[in-house]
């Protein structure tokens, strides 16, 4: 059977790409810092395919067609569209893991979630920045799972944590004894395109960091379902933490590092939760 | 409100390179294609983020005036002149 090896989560930023050459060193640094330690540590884990959970900037779906949470079923997926991307990530093709993605959507279908699917998705920076800057190997396989954190309305907390779990089950349901680690991106506070862009909710973010130490999950729930209304639209992308935190069992939260990013407009925020025991 | 057919636009100038030269070469008439409404036609040709805002997902609001030239800089402060910066000041930091 296959084997939960690691769950991770770390923010992005366009930012981070478009300007990486020229951001200020030290800020660099601690971004560089970081992803290091993220891409330590899921090498040290030995995954041998990567389930990341991230939103859709818009480059999948529009608001004719918008699904709530969308998985990637096909043996292969395509890069960043974004040329500030594709000239520090530049993989026109990333290998997908049709088996466990249809597995996935069959475990979330018998157990009366209703995905929708995709055979071939674009990976834009929410999920490639992460990828990039921790060194995660471009031919490690890929089971996206895209979740609308960008147009209301969005998924549920409570949803997302029944999503993370429904992702522990698929995963130790698979027969095939595959070494599976996860990586949730995004957040932690940012506001974009709104009247309070550039503001970082420090409060917020060290808050959110606290309910997901303290694991459980109506308080998650009900902490993110109120403050959620009340900071950065960015701040909806903590869904994909959420996703992971459930699928680690709601415990074992290790902050890796926080700081507010002004740079990137991001409260950059790094974890990683521990793997459940052999 | 939802605006479909300025959600439209924006999304097609984000995917569609073609699309973007063609209107900065010719605003108006790649407006033609979509139903774009008079008031918010006006609101295009003045680079009005105020009216556009309310109008279109933040983030396609964000790219379509990275189309548009506008200095981020620029963009962030015509989005706050509309609001105070947010509700605790206090707790605000700078940004880039």
């Amino acid at each position: 059977m296959a084997k939960l090896v690691g769950i991770f989560a770390a923010s992005h930023g366009p930012i981070i790409a478009r300007e990486w050459e020229t951001m200020a060193r030290d800020h660099r640094d601690k971004l560089t810092a970081a992803f290091d330690e993220i891409g330590r540590r899921l090498r040290a884990c030995r995954p041998d395919l990567l389930v990341v959970v991230s939103p859709d900037h818009w480059v999948n779906f529009f608001i004719n067609n918008l699904p709530a949470i969308c998985i990637g079923i096909g043996d292969e997926h395509d890069g960043p569209p974004e040329p500030f991307m594709k000239k520090v990530y530049p993989h026109q093709v990333l290998k997908g893991h049709a088996a466990f993605g249809r597995h996935l959507l069959q475990t979330a279908l018998d157990n009366d979630f209703d995905p929708t699917l995709s055979h071939r998705l674009t990976l834009d920076h929410g999920t490639c920045i992460p990828l990039w800057r921790a060194g995660v190997d471009p031919e490690l396989p890929l089971v996206p799972i895209l979740v609308n954190d960008l147009e209301a309305p969005m998924p549920s907390i409570r949803r997302c944590l029944a999503w993370g779990r429904l992702l522990r089950r698929a995963i130790e349901s698979y027969p095939e004894p595959l070494r599976i680690a996860v990586l949730g991106t995004g957040g932690l506070s940012h506001s974009i395109g709104e009247t309070t862009m550039g503001w970082i909710d420090e409060t917020f973010d060290h808050a959110c960091i606290d309910a997901f130490a303290r694991g459980e999950e109506r308080q998650l729930d009900a902490f993110l379902t109120e403050q959620l209304e009340r900071t950065g639209n960015g701040a909806h992308e903590i869904r994909d933490w959420v996703i992971a935190h459930a699928a680690a069992g709601s415990t074992g939260f290790e902050l890796i590092d926080y700081f507010p990013s002004p740079a990137t407009l991001v409260g950059a925020g790094f974890a990683s939760w521990k793997a459940p025991a052999a | 409100m939802t605006d479909y057919w300025l959600s439209k636009l924006f999304f097609d100038l984000q995917h569609d390179a073609q699309l973007v030269t063609d209107y900065r070469a010719d605003m108006a008439a790649v407006m033609e294609r979509y139903r774009i409404k008079p008031e918010v036609r006006r609101a295009l040709m003045d680079d009005d983020v105020a009216a556009l805002s309310p109008l279109v997902n933040a983030y396609l609001l964000r790219f379509y005036f990275q189309v548009r030239g506008m200095p981020q800089d620029e963009f962030m402060a015509r989005l706050h002149a509309m609001n105070p910066p947010h509700p605790a000041p206090a707790a605000k930091v700078g940004h880039g």
